[in-house]
């Protein structure tokens, strides 16, 4: 069983009180906010009438509240690009230099 | 001289609020981005119902009638029909919340 991932992404500020009562039935009440309905004909009606406002992706499954928070948590650390030249010659100044992704360098 | 209630021509009585009367490429570049999101929503929900082979009526009605962002001419996504304009057609920033509603076609003619 499918579903959508629907993002809030546009507000809704302003608009008639259908499109904000969409939105309510979804469960949308803030912008950024991400809920999860499985894919039927009467979820994607709702879709259609705040197509403007959301994102939408289709998943196998919903997130836990967990799952969701661990995604939006930034990386730990930092890069420092400018290591590169670094990290090419080997451990300079006692820093351990370690390898990231191609082009991108993590110290 | 200076704050928020400074006499400026817009400020001191009359109807001088000036909008730009065609939008700017950039208005342009994001208002050609905020289609495709549409249209990005549309395919995702269309391949989604179709591998349920479920049918929604809005969703044939949008598809028959509205054009991708990339069928559309540049004229139908920067501007609209409007009766009391010249040569009939006018920015489509002149839309209320013209960001967030579906503004695609015209009158055929026009």
């Amino acid at each position: 069983m499918s579903y959508f991932r629907i993002t809030l992404h546009r507000s809704a500020i302003g608009l008639p009180k259908r499109t904000r009562g969409v939105l309510a039935a979804l469960g949308l009440h803030r912008r950024g906010q991400l809920v999860f309905h499985p894919v039927s004909a009467q979820f994607a009606g709702m879709i259609m009438k705040v197509k403007e406002l959301v994102r939408v992706d289709e998943v196998d499954r919903p997130l836990t509240r967990r799952e969701v928070y661990v995604e939006r948590r930034p990386e730990p650390g930092f890069w420092v690009e400018s290591a590169r030249g670094a990290f090419q010659q080997g451990q300079e100044g006692g820093q351990q230099v370690g390898g990231g992704e191609e082009g991108e360098v993590r110290l | 001289m200076f704050g928020p209630f400074r006499i400026t021509n817009p400020l001191s009585g009359g109807l001088l609020w000036k909008i730009p009367w065609r939008l700017s490429p950039t208005q342009k570049a994001r208002q050609r981005k905020r289609l495709r999101a549409v249209d990005q929503v549309i395919e995702t929900v269309t391949n989604a119902l179709a591998k349920k082979g479920e049918t929604l009526k809005s969703l044939d009605r949008w598809k028959a009638e509205m054009p991708t962002e990339a069928e559309m001419l540049p004229r139908d996504k920067y501007t609209m029909f409007d009766r009391k304009a010249k040569r009939y057609r006018k920015g489509i920033h002149k839309l209320p919340k013209w960001t967030r509603v579906s503004q695609r076609i015209n009158p055929p003619g026009f």
